[in-house]
């Protein structure tokens, strides 16, 4: 049935749906894991890259670009789209800034390019871009705030969420260790390893492999190499984007390690 | 009467031993008229780089909101600082795409390089450039700076020194011009940090 | 010949403007309210070319208050001001640019900071303490030179004002006899008569 409906964008199927638009967010669910936490000092955006080779050049970083001093993204989807939208949002961002000598209110950023995604779910004989994205921001009306978009142009603030492969998984368990009434910066970072861990790859582990080794498994397996790290938090006034690199990442994930190491120590006595 | 010097203003730039200095008087007025002597003419482009913009005001802060958007888009898609020479090419074909209705507008420019040697730049209102060894002038008083100029800078000198040099011959420059003075703001850019200092000329 | 000054006090910013509208040498109008209401804390205060300024002031106050209305939050008095100057910067370099000079005036709504943009036809934007456009600066820039300080009281602002008002009727010739008061606050914007 779903054949004659899922052609083009713009038709409805006799139940009502979008089948392009359906396509392009199952083809995000196949995308590496995007999760960003908010807590009361700053924002934690975390990523995991697809290595396809270990021949391949290591991008600096693929998942999370910056968009203004105040913002950041990490995406999900077809990178090519995702460069585009890139783009298309740090012009706009720009143009606001040129019109008003004031920096663009987070909210107003996302639904400019939640506008222009929305529109490609409406407009004949194009595809809907392949894209979710995650914000972090920071603005002087609502302070930090945390956004994720869909392809349909759908988006929703929230406090931790998380977006592709496994976001089920990884919302399972933001929901259960987020801290109601805030967290500090610190303790987010240590949720985002925590989360990554546990998500990323779980199919090859098997569930008693995946409770002892669940961090040293990774250190060991280049783990580092394969996520992405970033915060926007204040020093003073500032907004400050910090984008980890690999080193960082690495005694990042070994700080955390030996920590959750010595937490599953104190609970076996 | 030239819409150039419509608003008034003079802007200095000069060479030194490692250091680069750029100055402006700080009057904004129409014509005879002063209204304010608060009137930002040089912008900062990034602690290496610095430009000031003379001529007619409201091209001046087109301009330096222009030049803001395009060095935030550059520092985005390339990830690095612009150097002063890319700059100098940006300022001069953002003005030449209006050759045939130009911002009214003379830029100078100062700065960096990466390699700590100094940098100074012009530009006429469509975008040619010229890169001199010594000093740059624009605005209404740029006949007084010159004199001033040729007759104190030398080479080589220090920040300190070169901070003297400019903001004598700013200060005495618009001295003999009506519709400069009020004031003047000096930069001093060095290796490891930006001197800024705001000067109180005549102000009558 | 129209008079259009103002200056920030201590909590407040004022506006003066005369309330004639006139033609060549006609008067075709008192009670002209030169003004429009760009938000609660924020006046544009206007004159120059009849029709532009109108059709200008109008459009201004129209599309600011579409960002207010599609975005749930006001733009600040310096924001408005940036807008305006943008679009006046891009009108004056069209075939027809709108011939109007601007005063825009604004009080923060939640520190009480108030603000005041001197704009003139060629979009140039200042922040001033005090101001006036057209022949009256001649006049009473010296006044406010001598009177103005930071702390003004709204009961010495309207003095300033007075004393302004009558330095123009004894040197300048374009003797206007009413002018349209307005004082921005923390509370907003309201019309005050002397």
């Amino acid at each position: 049935m779903a054949r004659r409906y899922d052609s083009r964008t713009t038709i409805f199927s006799p139940e009502g749906r979008l089948y392009q638009v359906e396509y392009a967010m199952e083809a995000i669910s196949h995308a590496g894991t995007c999760l960003g936490i908010l807590s009361n000092e700053g924002i934690v955006l975390a990523a995991e890259k697809t290595v396809t080779s270990k021949l391949l050049e290591q991008i600096n970083h693929e998942k999370v670009y910056r968009i203004t001093d105040s913002m950041a993204v990490a995406v999900a989807g077809i990178t090519s789209d995702a460069n585009t939208l890139v783009n298309y949002s740090r012009n706009e961002a720009q143009k606001f800034l040129f019109t008003y000598n004031e920096h663009i209110p987070c909210e107003q950023l996302v639904q400019k390019l939640c506008d222009l995604k929305q529109g490609y779910t409406q407009y004949g004989g194009l595809r809907p871009y392949g894209v979710s994205f995650l914000y972090a921001g920071h603005d002087e009306h609502h302070g930090f705030q945390l956004y994720q978009s869909d392809p349909s142009g759908n988006y929703s603030g929230w406090k931790a969420t998380c977006i592709g492969q496994n976001s089920s998984n990884a919302q399972g368990i933001l929901k259960q260790d987020y801290k109601e009434g805030g967290m500090s910066l610190k303790e987010a970072k240590a949720l985002a390893v925590k989360v990554l861990a546990k998500t990323m790859e779980s199919t090859s582990l098997t569930s008693e492999k995946r409770r002892n080794f669940t961090f040293d498994f990774f250190t060991n397996y280049y783990f580092f190499e394969k996520v992405e790290f970033a915060t926007l938090s204040l020093v003073g006034e500032k907004v400050v984007f910090h984008s980890y690199t690999v080193s960082e990442i690495d005694s990042l994930l070994k700080e955390e390690n030996a920590q959750a190491l010595q937490a599953e120590a104190q609970n076996s006595t | 009467m030239s819409i150039m010097s419509y608003n008034g203003g003079a802007i200095v730039a000069m060479k030194g031993k490692n250091c680069v200095a750029i100055a402006s008087d700080r009057r904004f007025g129409v014509q005879a008229l002063t209204l304010t002597h608060d009137f930002q003419k040089v912008f900062e482009i990034n602690d290496k780089i610095y430009i000031g913009l003379g001529g007619l005001a409201t091209d001046v802060q087109t301009l330096s909101e222009t030049f803001r958007y395009r060095v935030n888009m550059y520092n985005l898609k390339e990830e690095r600082e612009i150097q002063p020479k890319t700059f100098a090419h940006l300022v001069s074909s953002t003005l030449y795409e209006k050759r045939f209705g130009p911002y009214y507008c003379e830029p100078v420019i100062a700065g960096l390089e990466k390699d700590g040697s100094p940098f100074i730049c012009s530009t006429d209102l469509i975008g040619c450039t010229t890169f001199p060894n010594d000093f740059v002038v624009t605005g209404t008083a740029e006949q007084q700076l010159y004199g001033m100029c040729e007759s104190l800078w030398e080479p080589n000198l220090e920040p300190e020194d070169l901070f003297e040099i400019i903001s004598q011959a700013l200060l005495n420059a618009v001295d003999r011009d009506a519709v400069s003075g009020w004031g003047a703001i000096v930069h001093v850019i060095t290796e490891d940090k930006v001197i800024t200092r705001t000067l109180r000329g005549r102000m009558d | 010949m129209e008079i259009l000054f103002g200056f920030v006090g201590k909590d407040y910013a004022l506006t003066a403007s005369d309330n004639t509208a006139a033609r060549s040498i006609v008067v075709q109008k008192r009670g002209e309210d030169k003004s429009r209401i760009l938000s609660k804390h924020t006046l544009l205060s206007y004159n120059g070319e009849a029709g532009d300024t109108c059709q200008f002031s109008d459009y201004i106050a129209a599309n600011i208050k579409l960002y207010e209305i599609k975005n749930g939050v006001a733009l600040s008095t310096a924001a408005c001001t940036k807008f305006t100057r943008r679009e006046l910067a891009n009108s004056l370099r069209s075939r027809n640019a709108y011939q109007v000079n601007l005063l825009i005036s604004g009080s923060d709504p939640k520190t009480g900071v108030p603000s005041l943009f001197w704009l003139d036809h060629l979009a140039s934007a200042n922040k001033v303490n005090y101001t006036a456009h057209g022949y009256a600066s001649y006049f009473i820039l010296s006044t406010m030179d001598l009177y103005w300080h930071e702390n003004l009281t709204l009961e010495e602002g309207l003095g300033l004002v007075k004393k302004c008002l009558k330095e123009l009727k004894i040197r300048f010739i374009g003797n206007l006899p009413d002018f349209f008061i307005k004082v921005v606050d923390k509370n907003g914007i309201r019309e005050i008569k002397l």
